[in-house]
């Protein structure tokens, strides 16, 4: 396996135990890791040189359990399964140690070389005390403390992994008798050319592990079957609890044996969260905390905006036009990239940043998950729960991760309600930068304040009546709370320089590209086919220049596009001169409603499927036109 | 042919029908621990009397006079098993045992009345023996589902419950797993999430998926 070839390894663990930031530690390649469960949602491979091998990690999701009963631990299992790695760092929580073996103890049982990495070091050391070398004799593995904060043990892990010191334990739970029975008779039942150990294999079937029943024949699904019924009958329970009852059972034995527990008192970080969960000071607290966010994101963000296009003004001017010469094709296509580097840095830097590293600080803080609860009973209005408030959130960033994200709630319905809220009403950071730089500069920032009302009556209003339109399923909230802790700078910092690393791999090459194709075209006159028909609508209905219907377009390519169009339509006339102020409002109505981008679209398409994708979209034009004309009515009205 | 042997049969068909309708004689044969033969016998035998329907290749079934007969004896089989379970102590196991053998000689008037002197009434047709009809037989236990428990109480995890097994997987998976120790931290409000602390780890549970979750508070604080 390590002759000159990769050497693979996959980390697993429960979410929010520190699995990302130990790969981020491992490989030097970054991946997002917060405060709250659920970071990775497919996985992240990092590939490193040590020891003259060359090491693959895999980062798979956090899952409690590995039962594969739901896609995170479909997509664990699937790693395992066929990735034939040569090490399994089981990544455990050293504070929250019961649950994290519990988990443990899967792997093992599957007969995997596993290294146990034992994270939060640092901060498992100021509660009790963990006996490492007793753990690791127990479970017959190597049990390696480290810290990402610290970086404490990376390093000795990293040479452990190298060396090759992952073991497969003889460690083995003892089941109830009646199923250690049924573990032996399914055991000589299996085929010997599973991947898996079969003792571990057969408490899964046992456990109703869907994965593993692709693994036999149809037979032996049969045995299962009649021993599950068998066994309730005969005891009154299932065997899926029985068994995670043993295993629970085992784990705090086990911890008992070698933690001993400091006293623990309320901390102060115990005592904020109180405040932030009881709903009495914690809605006041969450109203402050995004009125906050709102006013940052727009009067810092204008101000770097500004300060942005003056310094981009002084140091590059128009020195990128001008070595297009007298080529009128190479001057639009220079004018295309100069548009696009102009409006990326004004997007960028000012919005984007901003938003990121806000939502960075709610997330490492453990604030986020608070206001999840918080929020809960609200979002049940609206047919989702809690939950559903990190996409909104994340959404205000970018779409297309808000509607990664939208994977984490559990039910069709609630992908559905949740996309539309999103793609409608959570402007993101373009569509926040074009309401504040066309309605907020043109018409006043009172006009912009009232779209983003709008936009949360919008929300409130889609929710409820998609909740009471669409057949009920039920949802609910379950997660874990992570300690509230002070964000430190530098995770911060680092999540929010991915982050945008991201957004420019996805946004760059698809500005440049559209940027030129739409200079071009409007050097020769293309674009003009489609003003005539649509004309109608943005005349008649929205009271805008018919040329708009270009910006429109443009801005399904990318939406910060859409204000650099308009500029290149006003063709050399101020945009105040362009439009009026009432227009603007307009302008910015549509724009922050109407049509997903195209990359939100594809995302959209992958999650909840064509058919849901074409409807949101086709909702979102229905509705942006309906509320741009009402506000034209109004606006001419007064 | 005795009587306990043909109502045997269709309670265990009964069991393993339940839900899906059909079961293979095979499957009935490894269940009940005979041999195919003489499934197929008695098969023959109840078909006769109408009580199930069988078709070859795709199995036996219960008739609608079958299926009243059977669960008519289920729930004589969850009295007794009650009885021996709550007010005689014997363990889980053997009251099932015995009670596979009483269901068939107790006449229905008796049952019904040892299903009175206990109390509740046993006229849920439960599926199969649960725990909780053990856990609500006053003074030995006090079972609470979590979403009634008051902020502070704690107690331990004694069992969970739903119709739904998506539902029980997913709160055994997140560690609710019977024998731990569960206390509640915050309420926001009546119907709204429970704040609860296992072990070190804090979660956040809906109000409805709280009431699928039954904790043992007497096992905590041993007060009877």
């Amino acid at each position: 396996m390590a002759n000159g070839k990769t050497f693979k390894v996959a980390l697993v663990g429960q979410p929010n135990v520190g699995k990302s930031s130990l790969f981020t530690r491992l490989t030097g390649v970054g991946v997002i890791s917060s405060n709250y469960p659920g970071t990775t949602v497919e996985f992240d491979e990092g590939v490193v040189t040590r020891k003259g091998k060359t090491v693959s990690v895999h980062d798979l999701p956090g899952t409690y359990s590995m039962s594969g009963n739901s896609d995170d631990e479909k997509v664990v299992l699937r790693d395992l399964w066929e990735g034939r790695n040569d090490t399994v760092i089981l990544v455990a929580d050293a504070t929250n140690l019961v649950s994290s073996l519990a988990l443990c103890f899967e792997t093992l049982e599957l007969g995997l070389p596993t290294i146990i990495a034992l994270t939060k070091m640092d901060e498992a050391r100021k509660r009790n005390n963990i006996d490492i070398d007793a753990l690791s004799e127990i479970l017959g593995v190597p049990v390696m403390p480290v810290s990402s904060k610290t970086s404490e043990g990376v390093d000795a892990l990293a040479d452990a992994v190298c060396e090759g010191r992952a073991r497969t334990s003889g460690f083995k739970i003892e089941y109830l008798p009646d199923i250690e029975k049924a573990i032996v008779a399914l055991e000589d039942g299996l085929p010997d050319s599973l991947r898996f150990n079969k003792r571990g294999v057969a408490v899964k079937l046992l456990e109703d592990s869907e994965p593993f029943y692709d693994m036999i024949g149809t037979e032996l699904k049969h045995t299962v079957a009649v021993m599950k019924k068998l066994y309730r009958d005969n005891t009154g329970h299932g065997l899926g609890i029985d068994i995670a009852t043993s295993r629970y059972a085992e784990a705090e034995s086990i911890v008992s044996h070698v933690v001993s527990e400091n006293d623990t008192k309320p901390s102060l970080a115990d005592r904020i969260s109180d405040v932030m969960i009881t709903p009495i000071t914690g809605v006041p607290i969450l109203l402050a905390v995004c009125l906050a966010i709102l006013t940052t994101i727009v009067y810092v963000g204008s101000f770097l905006d500004e300060v942005v296009s003056s310094v981009y003004e002084t140091v590059v001017g128009s020195a990128i036009i001008d070595l297009g010469g007298s080529s009128e094709f190479w001057t639009a296509v220079l004018t295309g990239i100069d548009g696009s580097i102009q409006a990326i840095m004004s997007l960028v830097i000012p919005y984007i940043m901003v938003f990121y590293i806000i939502l960075g600080i709610l997330e490492d803080s453990g604030y986020l998950t608070r206001a999840v609860v918080l929020l809960d009973r609200t979002m049940h209005h609206f047919g989702l729960h809690g939950g559903s408030f990190i996409p909104i959130i994340v959404g205000l960033g970018c779409n297309v991760p808000a509607i990664m994200a939208v994977r984490t709630v559990q039910s069709r319905r609630e992908k559905v309600i949740l996309s539309s809220m999103i793609v409608m009403a959570v402007p993101c950071s373009a569509q926040m930068a074009i309401i504040m730089g066309a309605t907020g500069s043109y018409s006043g920032v009172i006009y912009a304040f009232g779209i983003l009302v709008m936009l949360v009556c919008l929300a409130v209003i889609t929710g409820i009546l998609m909740n009471k339109f669409m057949k009920y399923e039920p949802s609910s909230l379950a997660m874990e709370l992570p300690d509230l802790q002070v964000p430190s700078a530098k995770n911060v910092l680092f999540k929010t320089w991915y982050r945008i690393k991201d957004f420019f791999y996805i946004a760059f090459p698809l500005l440049i590209i559209g940027s030129i194709v739409v200079e071009v075209l409007l050097q020769y006159d293309l674009l003009n086919v489609i003003v005539d028909p649509l004309s109608p609508v943005i005349v008649g209905m929205l009271g805008l220049p018919a040329v708009c219907a270009i910006a429109f377009i443009v801005g399904i390519l990318r939406k910060e596009m859409a204000l650099g169009m308009l500029q290149i339509l006003a063709g050399g006339l101020a945009l105040e001169q362009f439009m009026t102020p009432d227009q603007f409002v307009v302008f910015g109505v549509v724009m922050a409603v109407y049509m997903p981008c195209v990359a939100t679209l594809i995302t959209m398409w992958r999650e909840i499927g064509w058919k849901e994708t074409i409807g949101v979209s086709v909702m979102s034009i229905v509705v942006a036109i309906l509320l741009g004309t009402a506000t034209n009515i109004l606006l001419q009205m007064f | 042919m005795t009587t306990g042997n043909r109502e045997d049969y269709l309670i265990n068909i009964l069991r393993l029908t339940e839900g899906e309708g059909v079961a293979k004689t095979t499957e009935l044969a490894t269940y009940m621990n005979v041999s195919p033969a003489s499934v197929s016998e008695m098969i023959k035998v109840l078909a006769k009397e109408g009580l199930v329907n069988y078709e070859k290749y795709k199995g036996v079934s219960l008739t609608e006079e079958g299926l009243t007969y059977a669960r008519q004896l289920r729930k004589k089989h969850h009295v007794l098993e009650r009885f021996l379970t709550d007010y005689l102590n014997i363990d889980h196991k053997t009251a099932h045992e015995e009670a596979c053998r009483m269901e068939h000689a107790i006449s229905d008037e008796s049952a019904i009345k040892m299903c009175h002197m206990m109390g509740t009434p046993v006229d849920s047709d439960c599926q199969s023996c649960k725990k909780p009809c053990k856990a609500v037989s006053e003074g030995v236990t006090r079972i609470t589902p979590l979403n009634k428990l008051a902020q502070s109480e704690s107690g331990r995890i004694s069992h969970i419950t739903s119709d739904d097994t998506e539902v029980v997987k997913r709160l055994i998976s997140m560690g609710f797993v019977p024998g731990r120790e569960i206390s509640i931290e915050t309420i926001l409000s009546d119907g709204g999430p429970r704040i609860v602390r296992m072990g070190n780890a804090t979660m956040a549970l809906d109000y409805h998926l709280a009431s699928h979750i039954f904790v043992d508070t007497a096992a905590e604080s041993e007060q009877f």
